[in-house]
Formats: structure tokens, sequence, C-alpha cells
């Protein structure tokens, strides 16, 4: 039958750029969701991703389209618009021909959209370019399209004038899809080989494979092998997503669609490994996937120390539909046993964060989140260090490196001072300036990820006024003249409050974490001093003072009842903390670690 | 109930308002008094009580703003009520008694003087914005011992803004040389929805610091026992054997009963509290249920922990075996991880039987009491 028929492609935004609408909009368009059951944003699944309006997990859709007569399957792979998830957006566009760059007509071009650009282009997908909202008062669509054109290389009159809201060239997007954008090889007489591009786990059917098969074809009842896993197990059901799980009994050379065939856990499937059939299997594996990296880490220790089968249970779950997402029991002198846990980005972490509450009743204390660093023993060894904690002694280490960034940055012309000077007090070095127009500018730095991973976003976005943008992506370990901060509370070092900066910074910062902490740490009956050292030497002091008075002066028959609702509410308060030698620590200070001070 | 119980009254009804009260009251000249006093009576007679008033305690307010008259009525027919009190208390400001009704209200079996002196400094007098000054004071502690009281208290406050060490002690020490029975010494509290703590909300007036506050408070306890007055609570001082029973009742948690707006009472194990309004408890009174804003009955364990928390503010503590006996509970178990942890940090001490708070930890005993408020 051929691949003619067949246009495998995704849609890449930056973030609000419209990129779900206009996925929304195909659906309605090609018939697979009627008006009435569209609900906004039909792919993203989970809540979470609906509410705070990011795709987190890929998914895919398969719509049929006829054009000139024919019809098409046009199979639509979606993807995560946020930085954390690069590596979800390189796999999808991996299973697909083509790839269509949303650029918002009065945003213009964003550093997501760059970032995606590239990402596109790796891949070898053949981009068209999109300018969309084109219906809005403020769009500019001939400004943009010169943005696209100088920026990206794709030319001004090639791309697509739309509004995904409106409907407005929707439809004449959906023909280019179909002249434009090439069909997969065709490779149907060789033995299968289906790349696993995403999964995620049903609780009643196991794991389910999305796949899509670059060559051969795959059927119900059939035996396949994993390639790289070496696991073998029979398909059970094949199907599409259109939208819903729709079952068929066989995937053709060039398709996209679902696997199920008994596989238990979600971790006896590694993205990017190749299906293939068991008894004629393929000479070679497609190419997978580099693994994501995880950059950031933070510790999350039950509240309460009889909770810990609670919190690795709910770890245990979250990890099902996660992969990306790791944990590994860890034992804290200061706060008990919980778990370090590993994530691909600050954003990853705070979605895990609020599924964790959301799903689970669970009380947790955690650390600052830190970033990995390379840690080169005076023996030669080269370690990966994920927690302050795992440092090995000053004299034993004879070099320590930090994961340096390529970050780009889109901005206006006005916001280019302070930004230079919040870059560089970040200890970014500026690589390449270019303007996009006369009013926006692209700047390129490369940067240590520990300076801009907590909270550097939220401050450009500050001193741009909402306009600046930016993406950045792992390029290296790099040697870096780095301490360690103990934070020491009432002469003893707390582990938890531990954190590796530049040594210029040390002393600054270390100052300003015990301020905070003379804020958070609420006074006790004796005087708790809080110091910050660096190799053993204190570099700066702060005093919690006691408290001196605190007593009811006057307690009488009448008052029993309201003063015993305010004791017990003070106690209620005590249970909150966690008790650090004779110190009751609340566990908000354990954040105080993250104040950059700007 | 063998050993009785005790009778508050509230008056609610003040000249006016104390810049730092935040008990209830009411201008005096916007009610009629006359109706509160029979609703007062109405609501004594409705417990039928079968156990003898052991004490009565007229506060309020200002017991002393309903005019002699009524005050009178009052405190007879309480007197008739209580043939048994050991006690009966009244709460007097200096500017509102002369030495007739003073000797009246001794005459009537009052054998206990509460007087509101608050300050000897007369700044600081004006600046609680008593209706009194310090000569008043004087003169009623004269005229209370003219009409033959042999027990009378002085309500001392210190932490007063604007105050300092000095003016303390000479309070302090202008109270002493009357040679008074009792003296209660208590750090001003800022109770929410008062004009002092509005003031101190918006920066018009500074309050006294934590540290100077301690000080005052060891001060005192310091100048009280040198004058012969054992500390037998957290504020209260008292020569020996003049230690009020009315007040030790309650930190016994022993049953009471209060009547009057807003008064609250502890009795066959239920714990109810008046509505704080006068003509809704008058109303209430008079239509044969009184208004109640709370009402509940404390549970076993409920109990104990009041208990505790009650015993801790006497210089006696916990009697390990009374309490046994009270509650069903030792207390030295029911508490002990509690007890260990302020033990180990010098706030409490566990001996002969009894668990009390040591002298540092009288300063802060929110901070350890708090932890016997629930298990």
């Amino acid at each position: 039958m051929g691949t003619d028929h067949i246009r495998n492609f995704s849609i890449v935004a930056h973030i609000d750029h419209g990129k779900s609408t206009l996925a929304d909009r195909f659906l309605q368009l090609t018939g697979a969701v009627s008006e009435r059951d569209m609900k906004e944003q039909m792919l993203d699944g989970m809540d979470l991703e609906r509410e705070r309006g990011i795709t987190i997990k890929a998914s895919a859709v398969t719509m049929k389209y006829v054009h000139e007569g024919k019809e098409y399957m046009l199979n639509l792979i979606d993807t995560p618009g946020h930085v954390d998830f690069h590596y979800e957006v390189s796999r999808a566009l991996a299973a697909c021909e083509g790839a269509l760059l949303v650029v918002d007509a009065s945003q213009g071009v964003e550093a997501q959209t760059v970032a995606n650009a590239y990402l596109a282009t790796e891949a070898g997908a053949e981009i068209l370019g999109v300018i969309n909202k084109v219906d809005l008062p403020a769009a500019q669509p001939d400004v943009v399209a010169e943005e696209i054109e100088h920026v990206l290389g794709i030319r001004k009159n090639e791309c697509f004038a739309i509004s995904a809201k409106t409907g407005l060239g929707v439809a004449e997007l959906l023909d280019a899809i179909v002249t434009l954008l090439p069909p997969p090889a065709d490779k149907a007489n060789e033995p299968p080989a289906a790349l696993i591009f995403d999964s995620h786990c049903d609780e009643y059917r196991g794991v389910i494979c999305y796949v899509r098969l670059f060559a051969g074809s795959l059927r119900v009842r059939q035996r396949i092998r994993l390639m790289r896993s070496g696991r073998t197990y029979t398909i059970s059901e094949l199907g599409k997503f259109t939208p819903e799980m729709t079952s068929v009994d066989a995937l053709g050379v060039g398709e996209v669609g679902y696997v199920i065939a008994n596989i238990r856990q979600l971790a006896d499937v590694t993205i990017g490994d190749t299906i293939t059939d068991d008894a004629a299997p393929a000479a070679t594996a497609l190419p997978g996937y580099v693994p994501p990296m995880q950059m950031v880490f933070s510790d999350f220790y039950p509240g309460n120390n009889t909770d810990y089968p609670k919190l690795r249970a709910a770890f245990d779950k979250l990890t099902l539909n996660d992969a990306s997402f790791s944990f590994v029991p860890q034992s804290s002198p200061a706060l008990g046993f919980g778990f370090r846990c590993g994530f691909l980005g600050l954003l990853h972490m705070e979605i895990i964060q609020e599924r964790l509450e959301r799903e689970n009743d669970v009380d947790v204390v955690q650390t600052a989140p830190t970033v990995s660093y390379e840690v080169v023993t005076t023996s030669g060894q080269v370690k990966r260090v994920d927690s302050p904690s795992e440092l090995p002694d000053p004299q034993k280490i004879a070099e320590l490196r930090e994961p340096f960034v390529r970050l780009e940055i889109i901005t206006t012309n006005e916001s280019i001072g302070p930004l230079m000077k919040l870059a560089e007090s970040r200890r970014c070095k500026l690589v390449k300036t270019d303007y996009l127009s006369p009013t926006r500018v692209m700047l390129e730095y490369k940067a240590p990820l520990a300076e801009i991973v907590y909270d550097f976003y939220d401050v450009l976005k500050g001193i741009s006024h909402g306009y600046a943008t930016m993406d950045y992506e792992f390029l290296a370990f790099e040697k870096s003249n780095l301490v360690r901060i103990d934070i020491l509370v009432n002469k003893t070092a707390v582990d938890a409050l531990s954190i590796i900066v530049h040594r210029d910074k040390a002393a600054e910062r270390g100052r300003r974490m015990i301020i905070r902490l003379r804020k958070a740490i609420p006074r006790h009956q004796f005087e708790i001093p809080l110091q910050v050292a660096i190799g053993g030497k204190i570099i700066a002091r702060e005093t919690i003072k006691a408290y001196r008075k605190d007593v009811t002066a006057k307690l009488y028959g009448g008052d029993v009842t309201r003063k015993m609702k305010v004791l017990k509410r003070q106690k209620e308060g005590k249970k909150r903390m966690k008790s650090i030698g004779s110190v009751q620590i609340p566990q908000e200070a354990f954040m105080s670690v993250l104040d950059t001070g700007e | 109930m063998k050993n009785g119980v005790s009778l508050y009254v509230h008056v609610p009804f003040c000249e006016h308002k104390c810049a730092y009260c935040g008990f209830y009251s009411e201008p005096v000249d916007a009610h009629n008094v006359e109706l509160l006093v029979d609703a007062l009576l109405t609501e004594l007679h409705r417990y039928e009580l079968q156990d003898p008033i052991r004490t009565v305690y007229l506060g309020g307010g200002s017991p002393t703003c309903l005019g002699r008259q009524y005050l009178m009525q009052l405190v007879e027919a309480l007197a008739a009520q209580a043939p048994e009190a050991e006690e009966f208390t009244v709460e007097a400001n200096p500017g509102q008694v002369d030495a007739d009704l003073l000797t009246a209200l001794r005459r009537a079996g009052v054998n206990r003087l509460s007087i509101g002196a608050q300050s000897f400094i007369e700044s600081e007098v004006r600046f609680l914005g008593r209706g009194h000054n310090v000569h008043d004071t004087k003169q009623a502690v004269h005229h209370a011992r003219a009409a033959g009281f042999e027990n009378i208290s002085l309500d001392l406050i210190f932490a007063i803004p604007n105050s300092t060490m000095s003016s303390w002690k000479k309070s302090l020490a202008a109270a002493l040389s009357h040679d008074v029975q009792h003296i209660s010494a208590y750090a001003l509290t800022l109770e929410g929805g008062t004009a002092l703590q509005s003031a101190i909300a918006v920066g018009e007036i500074v309050s006294i610091d934590e540290e100077t506050d301690r000080q005052m408070y060891d001060i005192g306890i310091e100048t009280l026992a040198q004058a012969g007055y054992g500390q037998y609570e957290i504020s209260n001082f008292a020569k020996p054997g003049f230690e009020c029973r009315h007040n030790l009742r309650y930190w016994a948690n022993e049953p009471f009963i209060g009547i009057g707006p807003s008064a609250a009472s502890f009795y066959r194990g239920r714990r109810t509290t008046n509505i704080a309004d006068v003509r809704a408890y008058v109303d209430g009174i008079n239509a044969g249920t009184p208004m109640l804003v709370d009402a509940q009955v404390p549970g076993e364990i409920q109990v104990a922990c009041e208990t505790a928390v009650l015993n801790l503010r006497r210089m006696e503590g916990i009697d390990l075996e009374h309490f046994r006996e009270q509650t069903g509970y030792d207390a030295a178990e029911l508490f002990a991880g509690e007890i260990e942890e302020h033990r180990k940090a010098g706030l409490l001490k566990v001996a002969d039987g009894h668990i009390r708070l040591t002298r540092q930890a009288f300063a802060i005993a929110d901070r350890v009491l708090s932890d016997f408020s629930t298990v």
C-alpha cells in the first residue's frame, strides 16, 4: 500500500504561542473530534497539565484528511513546551518527517522557538513556519516573518499566517502538510523496526508503548523482542489514538500507534528501544535516544519519620508514569531517613512536588535544589556529586567541575542593560549578540547551570517586564572555583543546609542565608548562634536571641478554654519542626538556602 | 461534691473602659443596673445548688460602680446564699469606694478586698486610663483597714509603656508601705481589640521590650519575697496564710460557677460560657434559658491536661497523688516525654511527689505549659 498517504509531524512552539489550540483545530477539521466532544486542549491528559497550560508528556493522534480526492493519514505527535522537557521534544521529532514551528504573531520569535528549531533541524525534520494569532490587534505578521527568516532561515514568504483560534488558514496548513512534508520511507518489506518514543502505564492494561514504525509491520499476537533489553513479549493489542484508543489488527510501515504486550512495569521499557520480530529480527536497532540527564537534585524527608514507607510508596507510584524522575534512599544526620531525588530541571521538580502533595497525603521537608557536580580526586578519579554532603574533604579534591549551559535570551532593547548586569552577577559569559529586529535582540551566554536553575527566569521576567524569554541546553562540566558552605546551628553543622557555591560569592551568600535563617527559626529558651563556615573556618555569624518572657499574666477560671486552645496551637506548631540537637527548625528554614538576594 | 463549689459573679459595668482592659464591660450609665442585679440572682438560683459555696468573688468590670444600693443588695443576697463561704472577695476601684461603703461591705460578710491600684506612679495610672489617682488608692486602703478588713490585696501592673525599672521599684515600694496581705503583680498584657493594642500597632505607643519586662518581673519577685510575700502563683504573692483561696481553687481545677454576662463555669463536668452582652444575657435569664456562647464536656484526657496546665502555674505544681485522685491519670506517665524534655532543659523539676516549674521557668511558663495542653 506504500507510505505516500502518511505524514508524520510535530508541532513545536514557545509556551503559549498556541500549539495546543492548533492541535485542537486540526482534530476538529479532520473530524477526529466532534464539536460537541471538544474540550480545550484535548491532548493534555493530566489535570495538572491543563491547569498549568503546559504539555508534559508527548502524546500522539492519528487523523484522516482528504486532499484532492485522496485520503491521507496524518499522525500528529504532540510535544512538551518547556525547557526541562527538551529531550521529549527530540524524542517526538525523531519519530517525524516534519515539524510545524508555531510563532505568535504579536510575540515574535522567542528563546524556545529558537531551541525548538535547532532540535527539529538536528532531527532532520522538514520545518514549516507558522505565524499564529494573526487575528489579534497586536499581530505583526510581517515583522515576525522577518524575524523567522533572519533567525531561523525559513523564508518569510513561505510562512503560513493562521489563527488557530478562529480557524483562519488552518485548512491551507493541512493541505501544506500533505503537499510539503515528505512521506515516510517505504521499507514495508524489511523486518519490523518500531521506535518506542514514549510510554505510559495504565493501571489495568500495563505498559502502553507509543511507537513509530520505520520498517515492516506489526500485528496482533506477534511474538516481539525489545532489541536493547532483549526481552520478548506477545502483542495483545495494537491501536491508534484517534484520539481515543482504537484497536487495529496491524500497524504498517510509517504508521504511528500503540503496542500493548503484557509489559508490567514502565521500568521494563526503555524509551528509544526498537521493537522487532522475535523470530525474524531487524539487523540493527534504530538509533535510540541519549537518556535525559538529571540536572537538579533535592532531598525529600518525611515530616514525620514514621511516614517514610508512605513517602517511598508515593515515589514508587510517581516513577510509574515518569521514568525521568529518580529517587534513592538517603539518610541525613540532621533530617533522618529520606530520599535524594533527581529531576530534569526546576519545573520538573515542581511538577513532582505538586503531584506528591495532590495525590498523596504526606508532609515532606524538602531541601534546596542543587545541581550535579563533578569531582576529580587527588587520586585521579572522576565522580559525580549530587549533594553537597557527598563532597570529599577539600584535601582530597584536585578539581571541582560544575555544569555549564548554552543560555539563549531574547529580549527587547530597553531591558538589555539590566539583563546584562543580571547575567554578569550570575557569572554568565556573553558569547554572541544578534539583533532579530531593530527592537529585539538575542543574547547567547555560556552560563553555570547552578546560577540560572533556581530563580533566574523569574528575575529575568521581572526586569524585562515579562518580555524576555530564555532557554538553555547543557554544554559540559568545567572546572570552577567552588567551595562548600556549611551552616552551623548552635555549633552543629546541619548537612541539609550546606551548599556549593563559587568562592567569590561564598561569603555574601552565606551571610544572607543565616540572616534568613535567623528569621525562620523561632527563638528558643537559649541563645542560638548561627555560623557560616568554609572548610572549618567561620566566616560569618548571627545570633537568635533567647526568648525571655512568654507567660500569660492572668489565668483564672474564665479563660481556661480559650487559653487551652492557644497553648495547643503552640504545641502543634512545634510538631511541624525538625529537631536538630536541641534546636527546633521549621521546614521553611531549609528553603532559606535558596535566597540569592535579587 | 465534697469540696463544694466557688462562685464568681461578673459585673460587666465600668464608669469607663481602661485602655488595656480586655474583659467584657460596658458603660454603667447606659444600662438599667437593677435589671442586671435581678438577673444575676435569678441565674444563681437556677443552679439549685446542693453543694456548699466555699468562696465568693465579685469582680468585673467594676462591681463598685453599681452604686451603694445595688451593690449592697447584691452582696447581701450572695452572702445569704453562701453562709459557709470561707472567703468573700469584692474587687474595689479606688475611685469608687468610701469609708461608709467599705464598712457596709465588711458588715455584710465581705472579708477580702481586692483593690485595683495598678500603679503608684501618677503618670502610669493616668496612662492606663483609670478613673482614679494614687491618692484615691491610699485612701481606699486606709478606709478598708478602718472598716475592719484584715485581708486586703493590691493589684499592680508592670511593663507599662514609658515605665522604667526605677518607676516600677517605686511603685512596689509604695505598695509595700501599706503592708497589705496580698499583692498580684501582672505584666501588662496586650489584649486584642483594646485601645492600647491599636495604639501600639500603629506605632503611637512603644511597648516595653521583652528583656526589661523580664527584669521587672524578676525584681518584683525578689522585692516581694524580701518583704515577706511568698510567690504562690505566676503573678500572685501573699503573706503566709493569705493566699487567695478562690483563685487557688481555679488552679486546682475545682468546680466553680460563674454568673453574669461573659462569665464561665465549670460545674458537674461541663464548661460553659455566658454570652458577653448585657441585654442578651438579661433576656435569656428572664426567658428561663441562659444564652451560652460555648458549652462542652471535656473528656477525661482533656480534663487531665487542663488540670496539669493550671496546676503548674502554682508554686506547688502538680501534686502527683492528688492529680491521680482527681483525674485518674498518673501525670508522670501521661506527660513522661514532656517532663523529660523540660527537666533536661532545666525548666521542670520533679521532687517529693510534685512536678514544679523551676524558678527560671516562671517567666517563660507558656512554652512549658503548651506541651501539657494536649497529649
